[in-house]
């Protein structure tokens, strides 16, 4: 039971760190980033060239949030721009975008499946039961990134434009705010948050220039229950995560595969505007 | 006006001497086709033979995406799923049940029904009234990884990760399967050829353009799209059956939902809404892709991913329209000279008249939230009465046309039409009734014809051909007089979108007015208009009443013209009914007087 | 009054959504430290008029300068940097978040928020006590004056006011009229009211201009004894 909680625990915590970035980029921007996964992948290979260069492993992680922000920021000037009043057309060109860098990736590293060196290993006693180091750490990492990204939306001058973004353009602009560029930065953070999370996951698991697809349609699926809110996020990562890990745990590995899936369709039938909104 | 119905033509449905159809061109082009294919396997070697025999499958499953994302709108990441299911049917039977004509001919059946009932189910999930056009994507972006997920589940009988290969299956020769998928291709291409230009057609791309006009214009946009939705998963059943009966092997790759986007990227490319773009993109891309797959294979991936976003952003449209362009530049007669259809007089409909009254509203109200913008909201409307709704800025006017025209809208309170409920009724149900609503700004179909778009708003009293397009365009009198007075009988063969503001606006009108309804709402039908339009539309409006005794609803900000051309005026504020009398009255009224200036008006608890 | 000392300047003025043309063709200018109203009916291009001012439509035809600097094509946000306090009619506050965060809203500059807040604290005291309270539950009329004093925030030059007397009672009507001259006679700020209240227009304003169909109708100064009757005369129905 111990055990069973605690993989509850740590598969929320990772869900919501990979979902984070999407949820941003989708709550201001109302854009849906399907090269999500790709940043991912791309941040998953930051932390394997740490592990190559030799540097601490835990260097990996502010790594990739840099190359993820600064690449956020060329394809929202390149790609995303034109695309606001099409934002149909936005997921494909983002998809686009994530073959791309899936095959440039490939060009670069190869197809082959890489290790990266993890900064933790081990297990600790807890709850009477012996567990991952490193999973508990994601857990206290994920918490850490929600108080980050609260305090960011609710007590900087950023976080105030972008809300009022959100809740009306029109409105934000008239006052003074250059949307555009809330925008540009908001598309760069949310790119680094990829890449943050998939340096963070590919302890967990290799890495390979796939690495963030079967994490695209899950996290996207937990950003609409979610409401677009950080506490939402955080209850949707909580239920649905854990329903996959029961269904995976009592009835089979491959129908957990598709809980989340199946649970979120329904729930966003029932409740087209997600489960914590207004 | 009932004399002059039983003295009317007496016509019942369109003559099928009326229908125009591109029978003809479609079966030259296919025999063309089947002709080119026919011969091409004695020209190109066995390898490429092999590989395009794949290709000209996953071209039908791109045509069926087209028809669902270039022509309906419907953005599908799933059409693999039931190419996928078509393919494992095949297999399945053939692996575990038995082999042989009859088998196959089960193993097709099963297939396609199959696929069929899942889409029917997906689309019952995705397109209900009121669904955003997102969701639809969610579920069909959730159908090919629950199928995929299913295979993987079956362990041994599904073959799991690693599939099935090896079962029996006819071993002809590659010509001949190359005959057979090349003549389904044809087929497909060609039924859908007639599909698309037909007048159903022009519905599906109403619906793309607007599918709230097209709810409000009584067209069933949930039915029409499931229906389609379930069509397309027929097809990519066939086509997958196909593919796993040449190929004898079947992975759950087919079923992926990267299969499902690489679909997209072919149909975007080739031109999405064009048939025959899609068909090029997926046959020339996929037998690329084989080609170069042992050369070249990430090099490759990486242009046909560059190709897609720079098509995306620059050339939403694809190649397809470009090398039309360039085709018709080269080429000047190529322009094909557009039909004009005929407009004629539809025969006048027998209706009951002052029996029951048309419109009776009792005890409406409507809240967002704590927010009441109606309350207790009682009125009648009479056969034949120009009633007009004014009230400032957030009275709640556009509130009460949509409770009237969409059963879901009222949080509470009675509405009956002519003596019936109008109940939880959609839009389209409402127009049913009796209802027609024009919309506040202009919604036409941008990408339509004038004509195209008066045929589309007949679909409920002329069911559209599937195959064929009438060459002659009945109107009632009313929509009719406004064609001609308008100018719009001259520009019927004008896209709605070329046309400016004022015309805009009475096409709109003459949408709503050949619904044939006896309750007309009109949200400001002279915004942005004109003087000399807005009595053009002002004469119309009172002549609507007068001679064909309809009952308008007019919600207006002008006051000069309200007093004008209104029979009775309904005053609200703060989202009830303040006064309800002549023009004299609330012209006279210095209750309306105060409203308007916003002098005297006692706030409710304002005071902070 | 000379187009370059102009605090706003407004020639040949067309614009409307999409197609349709809701401003034809408008002239005026708005001198420093002068308060003009805008009268007329319902749909009449007056919120459209504003809309163009700020960047949120495109002009069709046209000039418009602020402080004699041609702004016809730039971004409401640039317009709004430039002293230039607009207040929307519809959807004019973010409901969501706190009384505070508007009124930050108001002001880009955070340094000057504290300094800003003291002084139109000042002018309504309500909301100096109401900081963390969520916008949306304010009443109706301090809405109106949360928006007033959003305004003020931003030290404006110009300010741009959509009916903001809209739904409220006299008495609160009154305090805005005193607080917008009391604005006036303190930082010389001009305004550009868009009115149905015929008897503020004419207390706050020094001219008035009525809209008719996109078109300026008639206009006169705000003390001229046949103002009310004339302008009546406009907009009876």
């Amino acid at each position: 039971m111990g055990g069973l909680l605690l993989d509850i625990l740590t598969t929320a915590a990772i869900l919501f760190a990979v979902a984070s970035g999407l949820m941003i980029i989708l709550g201001v921007m109302k854009l849906i980033n399907f090269a999500h996964g790709a940043f991912l992948t791309i941040g998953g290979y930051a932390a394997f060239v740490t592990t190559q260069l030799g540097w601490n492993p835990w260097l990996a992680v502010p790594f990739a949030a840099l190359v993820g922000f600064v690449l956020g920021l060329i394809v929202e000037r390149t790609i995303v721009r034109p695309l606001y009043t099409r934002p149909l057309d936005a997921i494909l060109a983002t998809w686009g975008l994530g073959i791309i860098i899936g095959q440039v990736i490939t060009i670069v590293f190869g197809r082959e499946v890489q290790f990266v060196q993890s900064p933790i290993s081990g297990a600790i006693e807890f709850l009477g039961q012996s567990y991952s180091t490193y999973r508990l750490v994601l857990v206290a990492l994920a918490a850490l990134l929600a108080v980050a990204l609260t305090a960011l939306l609710y007590f900087t001058r950023f976080g105030l434009n972008a809300r009022a973004v959100i809740m009306n353009e029109d409105l934000a602009r008239g006052l003074g705010i250059d949307s555009t560029r809330v925008r540009l930065t908001t598309f760069g953070l949310g790119a680094a948050l990829a890449s943050m999370a998939g340096a963070l996951v590919t302890p967990l698991i290799s890495v390979d220039p796939n690495l963030g697809l079967p994490w695209l349609v899950n996290s996207f699926m937990l950003v609409l229950v979610s409401g677009i809110s950080i506490p939402g996020l955080m209850v949707a990562s909580l239920i649905l995560g854990g329903a996959q890990v029961v269904v995976s745990t009592y009835v089979s590995a491959i129908l957990g595969g598709l809980t989340i899936v199946v649970l979120a369709a329904v729930i966003l039938r029932l409740r087209p505007q997600g489960l914590f909104s207004g | 006006m009932v004399e002059q119905a039983q003295n009317g033509p007496a016509k019942g449905q369109p003559s099928a001497a009326r229908q125009r159809s591109d029978l003809g061109t479609v079966l030259k082009v296919s025999a063309a086709a089947l002709v080119v294919l026919g011969v091409a396997p004695f020209f190109l070697d066995i390898y490429t033979v092999n590989i395009l025999i794949r290709a000209l499958l996953l071209a039908a499953l791109a045509l069926t995406v087209d028809l669902l994302w270039g022509y309906t709108g419907i953005l599908t990441f799933g059409q693999s799923a039931f190419f996928g299911i078509g393919a494992y049917a095949c297999a399945l039977v053939f692996t575990h049940w038995g082999f042989g004509a009859g088998w196959a001919i089960l193993a097709l059946a099963l297939g396609v029904l199959a696929a069929m009932a899942v889409a029917g189910l997906a689309g019952w999930l995705a397109f209900y009234h009121g669904a955003s056009p997102l969701y639809g994507s969610i579920v069909t972006l959730a159908l090919p990884i629950v199928v995929t997920q299913v295979v993987f589940a079956g362990g041994r009988t599904t073959g799991s990760s690693s599939g099935l290969s090896g079962f029996p299956t006819y071993y002809w020769t590659i010509e001949t399967w190359f005959w057979i998928a090349g003549a389904f291709l044809v087929v497909v291409t060609a039924l859908a050829w007639l599909f698309v230009r037909s007048d159903m057609g022009r519905v599906l791309v109403a619906i793309r353009e607007n599918e709230t006009r097209c709810a409000y214009l009584g067209i069933p946009v949930s039915r029409i799209k499931i229906l389609l939705f379930v069509a397309a998963g027929a097809i990519g059943a066939v086509a997958g059956f196909g593919y796993a009966a040449f190929t004898n092997v079947v992975a759950p790759e087919l079923t992926g939902f990267l299969l499902g986007t690489e679909l997209l990227i072919w149909v975007a490319l080739g031109g999405r809404g064009t048939l025959i773009g899609p068909v090029i993109g997926a046959i020339f891309i996929d037998v690329t892709s084989s080609y170069l797959s042992g050369s070249l294979p990430f090099y490759w991936k990486l242009l046909v991913g560059i190709l897609f976003v720079v098509v995306i952003v620059a050339l939403p449209q694809g190649l397809m329209p470009e090398v039309t362009k360039l085709w018709r530049r080269l080429v000047p007669g190529a322009k094909r000279a557009a039909e004009t259809p005929a407009l004629e007089r539809a025969p006048v409909r027998e209706v009951r008249r002052g029996v029951e009254k048309p419109l009776a509203v009792s005890g409406v109200h409507r809240h967002f939230g704590s927010l009441q913008v109606l309350q207790g909201i009682d009125f009648v409307a009479n056969e034949g009465e120009l009633l007009s709704l004014v009230g400032p800025n957030g009275a709640g006017k556009t509130t009460l046309i949509r409770c009237l025209a969409d059963g879901y809208e009222r949080s509470g309170g009675d509405i009956t039409v002519f003596g019936r409920e109008l109940g939880r009724w959609p839009p389209d149900r409402c127009v049913a009734l009796g209802i027609g609503r024009k919309f506040q700004t202009a919604n036409v179909f941008a990408t339509l014809t004038v004509a195209e778009c008066l045929r589309v708003s007949r679909y409920r009293l002329e069911p559209p051909s599937l195959w064929t397009s009438d060459t002659a365009l009945e109107l009632p009198e009313a929509a009719l007089r406004i064609v001609e007075e308008t100018g719009l009988a001259q520009s019927l063969d004008t896209e709605a979108r070329h046309l400016a503001h004022g015309q805009k606006q009475a096409l709109e009108l003459a949408m709503v007015l050949a619904l044939e309804p006896r309750i007309v709402l009109l949200d400001e039908p002279t915004a942005g208009l004109t003087r000399i339009e807005r009595e053009r539309i002002g004469a119309i409006l009172t002549s609507l009443t007068e001679r064909e005794r309809l009952s308008i609803l007019l919600v207006e900000h002008d006051l000069d013209f309200v007093r004008e051309i209104s029979s009775r005026v309904i005053v609200l504020h703060q989202g009830q009914i303040v006064l309800d009398g002549s023009v004299e009255e609330v012209v006279g009224s210095a209750l309306v007087r105060e409203i308007y200036a916003g002098t005297a008006m006692d706030g409710k608890g304002n005071e902070p | 009054m000379s187009g370059a000392a102009a605090t706003l300047a407004v020639s040949g003025l067309t614009s409307g959504y999409g197609e349709a043309i809701v401003v034809r063709g408008i002239n005026f200018t708005v001198a420093p430290g002068e308060i003009v109203a805008l009268l007329g009916k319902n749909g009449m291009g007056k919120s459209t008029l504003l809309k163009t001012v700020m960047g949120f439509l495109p002009a069709r035809e046209g000039q418009i300068t602020l402080h004699g600097r041609d702004v016809t094509r730039e971004p409401p946000y640039r317009i709004a940097r430039q002293a230039i306090a607009y207040t929307p009619q519809e959807q004019a506050i973010f409901q969501d978040l706190s009384v505070g965060d508007n009124l930050r809203l108001g002001q880009p500059e955070a340094k000057w928020f504290d300094e800003e807040l003291e002084r139109v604290g000042e002018v309504f005291p309500f909301l100096r006590e109401r900081l963390s309270q969520r916008a949306g539950t304010l009443s109706g009329g301090e809405q109106k004056m949360m928006l007033i004093a959003r305004a003020l925030m931003a030290r404006p030059k110009m300010m741009l006011v959509d009916e903001i007397t809209e739904g409220l009672q006299p008495s609160i009507i009154e305090r805005l009229a005193k607080a917008l001259l009391a604005e006036r006679a303190r930082t010389g700020v001009a305004m550009l009211l868009v009115e149905q209240n015929v008897r503020f227009a004419l207390e706050v304003a020094d001219r008035w201009v009525v809209v008719k169909l996109g078109e300026i109708d008639d206009e006169g100064k705000s003390d001229a004894p046949s103002a009310a009757a004339r302008i009546a005369d406009h907009l009876s129905v």
